[in-house]
């Protein structure tokens, strides 16, 4: 998998291309306008993480750029205006989502995936990891083919944490998203607990190894051995 | 005081001071110049008879007319020649008569007469009174006119200026436009029309300039913010975390997420106010506050809060997306505010919302509850959320209130 991230905040992209090489995807960076249009040029993404305000240049030009062009390259706009017209005007011309700064790099990762998902052909909307499997368009698990029976909330983490497997993830990032911005509200995310274990008790009856693991009180890791 | 009045009073009482004044001194000099007159023919009189007396050298015979009479009087005491007014009482008409009189000395075979010419002033004195009517006629006259002119100039030529006044009352900073008077022939009008329009002018682009500034200053920040959050996603991956550095690493997550939250609220407080949400529709507010509270459902639950609803199915014109912030905002307050256990109650009428809950008391004045950053001391938001809930019913004309009772907090919206 090949993803261009068009980002000139260099430490961003940075963090971004340390996160996304834990994946296995090749990364190409971009720092210009100039730069994006010759990479978008000369080759096909995955997927395209697409900063709107550039040197150079507008993001969305190379947006208009790539669907004139009729690439199939998914692009994950990643902008600092978080306002609901930038989001309504980036999907209408052909974006696959839209990330508010400041996102977690967990955030990140698993809307990247969605969209790899989503472009790639054949049997991709299922997850596996050993006996667990996941399929996204029926929003259903499984352990050893047997139906989970999940809550909403539940299945959410769970395809969260499968998205970020081995990587710790904050409950920051797990309220945000699970619950969206208006979460700010609750000052202690107590009740991402109650989930989390609900979670890993459905997932330890149904057979499968204590994948969940809590990390100090940062947040909580899906490991698979 | 109206301009006019003043004017008015000013230019009326000069005029009418002038009028009094001028009156009096025609009065006086046009009597003057009758008497002289009347004076006048008195001496051709006087030279008439002493013409006739040094011809026939006696007198003549004395007449007595209505206007005119002499008569002559034999004296021994000298006397000089004068002119003297005398009042002579008519027993017909009951009044006495104003006369002008001559007396002079004439002298026959050594006796001396005193010799008079009488005259009426009757008519002197009509034509005198006659003469000041007119005049104050036409002064009255010209008053009123002055009056009515300077009614109508004033309410024409004003026109330009009240339209002048009225533009810049209906103009806002939203709105960014100053309609302008219109044309005018008055210099003036047309000067203050010109200042104005450069006035507003300049006020609206600084004030784009400064919302401009604001916008990309919260803009800015955003990409900074997300530089921090992602190292820390990065740091907390690390193996060898004491808890000491969990602890740390915490907080700043929490700060970064308060920052964040700071910012958009701001950026949504400048974008309510430039009237940016546009699009309008009915909303039911029943069904987003049903949608609202199931979203809660996990905070309300670990708060141990008990939600009692009474809703009517209402639905008011307003933007999507600001009535969600509304409610959105309204319930968070009331959950975050609550004691642990305690309730919230929400009530929809067709006149309004009401949200109470449970929660100890305000520590600060409760008049300025829906002011920016006003909050609790303990208070964990950012102060500005009420603000937003404030800033949104205005935009809309509903009406929000707070008050204090049976240890409840209620927040009331009218729509």
């Amino acid at each position: 998998m090949r993803i261009l991230i068009i980002e000139d905040e260099k430490s961003l992209s940075e963090s971004i291309v340390s996160c996304l090489k834990l994946e296995n995807y090749t990364c190409d960076v971009a720092m210009d306008y100039h730069v994006a249009l010759e990479k978008i040029d000369s080759f096909d993404y995955d997927c395209i993480l697409l900063d709107i305000t550039l040197p150079g240049g507008n993001g969305l030009d190379l947006l208009r750029q790539l669907k004139e062009d009729e690439k199939m390259d998914g692009v994950l706009i990643i902008s600092a205006r978080n306002s609901l017209e930038d989001r309504i005007a980036g999907l209408q011309m052909g974006a696959d989502d839209y990330l508010a700064k400041p996102f977690h790099l967990s955030e990140l990762v698993a809307r990247v995936k969605a969209i790899i998902r989503r472009r790639s052909f054949g049997g991709s909307n299922i997850l596996h990891v050993n006996e667990l499997l996941i399929d996204t368009q029926a929003r259903t698990a499984r352990v050893n083919n047997r139906l989970l029976e999940l809550t909403r909330k539940e299945y959410q983490l769970l395809l969260y944490f499968v998205n970020n497997k081995d990587r710790v993830i904050s409950k920051n990032a797990i309220a945000g998203h699970l619950w969206g911005d208006e979460m700010e509200e609750a000052a202690n995310f107590d009740f991402i607990y109650t989930h989390v274990k609900n979670l890993r008790r459905k997932l330890i009856e149904a057979g499968t190894p204590d994948y969940i693991q809590s990390v100090y009180g940062m947040g909580y890791k899906f490991t698979v051995v | 005081m109206k301009l006019i009045s003043k004017y008015n009073r000013v230019s009326i009482l000069a005029t009418v001071a002038v009028l009094v004044a001028g009156s009096i001194c025609y009065y006086f000099i046009v009597r003057y110049a009758l008497i002289h007159q009347l004076d006048n023919a008195l001496r051709v009189e006087e030279a008439e008879i002493l013409d006739f007396v040094r011809t026939n050298n006696r007198l003549p015979a004395a007449t007595n007319y209505k206007d005119q009479h002499t008569s002559f009087v034999a004296t021994d005491q000298g006397f000089r020649r004068r002119f003297r007014n005398i009042t002579v009482y008519d027993p017909r008409e009951q009044d006495n008569d104003a006369f002008r009189q001559l007396v002079f000395p004439v002298t026959i075979d050594r006796q001396l007469y005193m010799a008079s010419v009488t005259k009426s002033e009757h008519e002197t004195e009509s034509l005198v009174w006659l003469i000041v009517l007119i005049t104050v006629g036409v002064i009255g006259l010209l008053l009123v006119i002055l009056l009515f002119t300077s009614r109508f100039l004033f309410r024409n030529t004003w026109i330009s200026f009240h339209n002048t006044l009225q533009a810049i009352r209906q103009f806002n900073l939203s709105s960014k436009k100053y309609a302008g008077a219109g044309p005018t022939d008055i210099d003036e009008f047309r000067d203050l029309d010109s200042a104005v329009q450069l006035m507003t002018g300049k006020i609206v682009k600084d004030y784009e300039t400064l919302k401009t500034f604001a916008d990309n200053a919260s803009h800015e920040m955003h990409t900074p913010l997300a530089v921090i959050n992602s190292k820390l996603d990065l740091l907390i991956q690390g193996q060898n975390l004491d808890e000491v550095q969990v602890k740390q690493l915490q907080d700043i997550y929490d700060g970064v997420r308060r920052l964040t939250k700071l910012n958009q609220s701001l950026l949504l407080l400048s974008k309510i106010e430039n009237n940016q949400f546009t699009a309008v529709k009915p909303v039911d507010l029943k069904e987003l506050i049903g949608e609202k509270l199931s979203q809660l459902e996990d905070i309300t639950r670990s708060g141990q809060l008990e939600v009692k609803t009474e809703m009517k199915a209402v639905s008011v014109p307003m933007n999507e997306y600001l009535a969600e912030i509304m409610v959105n905002n309204l319930l968070s307050n009331a959950i975050r505010h609550n004691r642990i256990p305690g309730s919230i109650s929400l009530l929809l009428r067709r006149e309004g919302l009401v949200i109470s809950n449970t929660g100890p008391a305000l520590d600060f004045d409760s008049r300025e509850i829906f002011e920016r950053f006003r909050k609790g001391d303990h208070s964990e938001g950012n102060g500005l959320g009420l603000a937003i809930v404030k800033q949104i019913c205005d935009t809309y004309g509903f009406r929000v209130s707070y008050a204090f009772a049976n240890d409840l907090h209620n927040f009331t919206v009218d729509f």
